[in-house]
């Protein structure tokens, strides 16, 4: 296999993973109006859980990883636990950060979050291995075939990308359904949409717990790829790139945010390998960094509507099928 | 055991001596402005890198404080007079504002990790030999930082209470429109207000890096959960309050920090922050999003 | 409920007769030390359209908060029909049947008119994720249900031309239209309007007058907070007027206003 299908494939994988994130963001933060400053953590709740079950039993003090838990789960069960685990410690995170306060208060609080869980996660060797992390992690569905994730990147990613795929239409459908559209009138005004009879702490919180399930099968796909994670894998600032991509693509549009992703995390993060280096290594990657800070601060002044903007749902689509024609004809 | 506890709640002390003067700039800044500043803890990285910077040239370590304040002073005054106000043109609603300086948060993290080679450096200024009363065992510069605390927290309630300007600030924080009617020059007095809570804010990064020994490129980020808790604590906009609210989290901190936990020090300050908000929303969150940007 | 319960003090603001369909008795509202509603109490019967009026700062606004949800009541009792909803969240009480508009427009500005009347219709299976997963035939069926009711609403308020407008594409006076046809979504039983004829262009105030009293005439009651006198004498069966979070006087618009204290409220 030459190195150029080798990382052809694992930029598809990468996408995938990404996508997976744009989209539980997007379902959050385009169309409910949720900002999750924190969703990184989520998906490293994945990716941890996911390592711990892959793993086997963890040898303990001394040993070269050591981790809590630890146990040999069969696929599908590592996805599974992985996917469970970002939707609880979302329900958790989001049961005392979504309570009716402002929302920068909100905002600010799942950013603390994400800032504090990265300390604790560093410091406490015992849980996943401190700032080294937890490395080694095995691909529980490959190996029923005989096959390992780095050594078939192209089988791989079929799988991510299919993945990708179900959670895509599944989101889709959701956030055209009643629900979704449920999600948008809280996103543009949450008293109206409160004294119109919605439930907004319900609504906030599904959407947080939703969003954090598909983070966590996110990290859960990713760690499963790059077998191994550390707390060099989720600083608060890889929220960002998400968000950016969002922002780019076309908040509350779906194409577009996959758009976004296909710009941002794999062409704009990934290009840069292909020039000259420059200066000492890691300097690329830190003015990467400032490039999306930039990005970012751009996208907040002139506030694009992106590159496929969201679409407006004409009573006509809306009713098709449901009125007769006549009085539609008449109206639209 | 009471022993290490007493210690515990003396380097809580030391520990609430730095929260505090970073929360005080905050509170200023926050209760005005009505801008959630995430970028206060990059601020702070930039002053502490400044006194590093003056001490790798063999200056003495009280020119690197005082500029580490002024560095965190003048980037605060370009990053509220230049880009917030250019933001703020544009009719940026105070959340959008929040959401740059996040932006802003990014962009000098990074900036300096790209000129710091994302190393963690050294700093180690002004220690002198420890001094034993007992369990408690205190280095001279410990004292110097809670002295300090002192000094601002009465120098900055003075300023307050009693100068022109401070009234002018306190009126303006509660009604930005009535105080401009009434010929506050409001804009002079936001700008005294970003040089005065900056200036807080880099002291509170040089002190807590002579503090930690150390500086790297995460320093503010990593203090940034406490500083924010303590001043929403605190009662926003209220110096007493935020300097009580420093004083339990620093104590709480170093106290679970003692229990062997450090790794959830941070957690048990944030924990009491988010216990009050459970318990009562309303006296920690009693403003509603009818406030208004002032820049 | 009853005639004791109407016997509460100040006596004058209920009707005789009926029976309240929507209730509020010494209700308070504090903001820090400020009480900004002291103490009222006043009743709405079907068909009826109270007005509530009085100088700004009086704490019209607060008291509508008071009894849509969005404002807590710091003592006293709203009651709707034999429910006592206190206590409740807003969305509890929007589905028993109260109703609101906003004195700053609310329309959801990002959606379509038509989706803004939706997204309020009793039965937005919307409003469960459950429902929508899990009955997705049932859904559809509501939905169709739904969508019909809303274009009777936009044909009854003659807004069909709007239905694909972006709540944000739409002019002051269509603003105010969407929330009162949005709440009429969900046959309310109490409507609370705040404002309603802020921006609403002058020659169509009157056919706004019209259609709020014939919505009237289908047996709900309406509690409205207004500015123009012109319009509260058009549209009210009777007036209450607040002055200092109180009410200082109660009954017939030409008897209110004549009433001196009213008159003294308004000059301070």
């Amino acid at each position: 296999m030459s190195a150029w299908s080798f990382y052809i494939g694992t930029l598809l994988i990468y996408f995938a993973v990404d996508a997976l994130s744009a989209i539980s963001l997007n379902l959050q933060f385009g169309y409910a109006g949720v900002v999750n400053f924190g969703y990184i953590v989520f998906q490293a709740a994945g990716a941890y859980a996911a390592a711990v079950v892959v793993l086997g039993k963890s040898a303990g003090p001394g040993s070269f990883q050591q981790y809590v838990f630890g146990a040999h789960l069969p696929f599908p069960l590592d996805l599974v636990v992985a996917t469970l685990a970002g939707a609880l410690l979302s329900l958790a995170v989001g049961l005392f950060s979504l309570r009716r306060m402002r929302r920068d208060y909100q905002a600010a609080m799942l950013l603390i979050v994400s800032l504090i869980a990265l300390q604790v996660v560093s410091a406490d060797v015992p849980l996943f291995n401190g700032a080294n992390g937890l490395t080694g992690v095995g691909w529980p569905l490959g190996q029923i075939f005989g096959l390992s994730a780095p050594a078939s990147p192209w089988v791989y990613a079929a799988w991510a990308v299919g993945i990708t795929i179900v959670v895509y239409v599944g989101v889709v459908w959701l956030s055209r359904s009643p629900w979704g559209r449920s999600l948008r009138a809280m996103r543009d005004h949450e008293d109206a949409a409160s004294a119109m009879g919605l439930n907004i702490t319900a609504l906030r919180l599904q959407v947080f717990v939703i969003g954090g399930a598909i983070a966590g099968l996110s990290g859960g796909l990713l760690v499963e790829y790059i077998g191994a994670w550390s707390p060099g894998a989720w600083g608060y600032a890889e929220t960002f790139v998400v968000f950016t991509a969002i922002f780019v693509g076309g908040v509350g549009n779906y194409k577009g945010v996959l758009l976004g992703t296909l710009l941002v995390p794999i062409i704009f993060l990934e290009l840069p390998r292909f020039l000259p280096s420059i200066g000492y290594p890691g300097l690329t990657d830190s003015l990467q960094w400032v490039a999306i800070g930039l990005a970012w601060m751009l996208c907040l002044l002139f506030r694009p509507r992106g590159i496929i903007p969201e679409r407006r749902a004409r009573a006509r689509r809306l009713a098709a099928t449901v009125l007769e024609p006549s009085p539609i004809k008449e109206g639209a | 055991m009471s022993g290490q506890l007493i210690a515990s709640i003396a380097d809580g002390v030391v520990l609430a001596a730095i929260l505090a003067v970073a929360a005080m700039g905050f509170t200023l800044q926050f209760s005005l402005t009505n801008v959630l500043n995430l970028s206060f803890g990059s601020v702070m990285t930039v002053g502490a890198f400044v006194a590093y910077l003056i001490a790798v040239v063999h200056l003495t370590p009280w020119l690197g404080i005082a500029l580490g304040g002024v560095a965190g002073a003048v980037t605060t005054v370009v990053l509220g007079r230049g880009v917030l106000r250019l933001y703020a043109r544009r009719r940026t609603q105070l959340f959008e504002m929040m959401m740059v300086t996040l932006g802003l948060s990014l962009i000098i993290d990074y900036t300096v990790q790209a000129i710091s080679h994302n190393n963690i450096y050294g700093y180690s200024v002004l220690q002198g030999s420890a001094l034993e009363m007992g369990p408690i065992r205190v280095t001279p510069v410990q004292v110097g930082i809670v002295i300090l605390a002192l000094v601002v927290l009465l120098a900055t309630w003075g300023a307050l209470k009693f100068t022109r300007m401070g009234k002018a600030l306190r009126a303006t924080a509660v009604e930005p429109g009535l105080a401009r009617a009434c010929g506050i020059p409001t804009g002079r007095v936001v700008l005294v207000t970003w040089v005065a809570s900056g200036f807080l804010c880099g002291l509170a990064g040089v002190v807590f890096v002579i503090s930690t020994q150390s500086v790297d490129y995460t320093t503010g980020e990593g203090f940034l959960p406490l500083v924010i808790a303590a001043a929403i604590l605190g009662g926003v906009g209220n110096l007493w309050g935020a300097v009580g609210a420093s004083l339990v989290m620093g104590i709480v901190t170093e106290v679970v920090a003692g229990l062997g936990q450090g790794g959830y020090s941070t957690v048990a300050g944030f924990a009491i922050l988010v216990v009050v908000l459970l318990l009562r929303p309303g006296a920690v969150f009693g403003g509603s999003e009818d406030r208004q940007l002032v820049l | 409920m009853g005639p004791e319960a109407s016997a509460a003090t100040p006596p004058f603001p209920m009707p005789a007769g009926s029976a309240p369909i929507l209730e509020v008795s010494e209700v308070a509202v504090g903001y820090g030390g400020v009480r900004a509603v002291d103490g009222v109490s006043l009743g709405i019967s079907p068909g009826e359209v109270l007005g509530v009026i009085g100088p700004n700062g009086a704490g019209k606004s607060s008291l509508l908060g008071a009894i849509g949800g969005q404002v807590r009541a710091s003592r006293g009792r709203v009651q709707l029909g034999d429910r006592d909803v206190t206590r409740m969240m807003p969305h509890q009480r929007a589905r028993l049947g109260l109703m609101r508009t906003f004195q700053t427009t609310s329309e959801f500005s990002r959606m379509t008119v038509f989706e803004n009347l939706v997204t309020s219709a009793e039965g937005n299976s919307g409003a469960s994720l459950a429902a929508v997963v899990l009955h997705p035939h049932r859904t559809a069926v509501r939905e169709r249900e739904v969508a019909e009711r809303a274009w009777s609403v936009l044909e009854r308020f003659e807004m069909t031309h709007t239905a694909d407008l972006y709540g944000r594409e739409l002019s002051g006076g269509q603003r105010r239209l969407v929330e009162i046809m949005r709440c009429l979504m969900r046959e309310p039983r109490v409507l609370l309007l705040d404002e309603p004829m802020v921006g609403v262009a002058p020659h169509l105030t009157g056919k706004l007058i019209d259609d709020l009293r014939g919505v009237a005439r289908e047996g709900l009651g309406i509690l409205i907070v207004e500015h123009a006198l012109e319009v509260v004498h058009r549209l009210c069966d009777r007036v209450v007027v607040m002055a200092f979070g109180k009410v200082i006087a109660a009954g017939a618009f030409e008897e209110v206003v004549k009433d001196p204290q009213v008159q003294s409220a308004y000059l301070s």
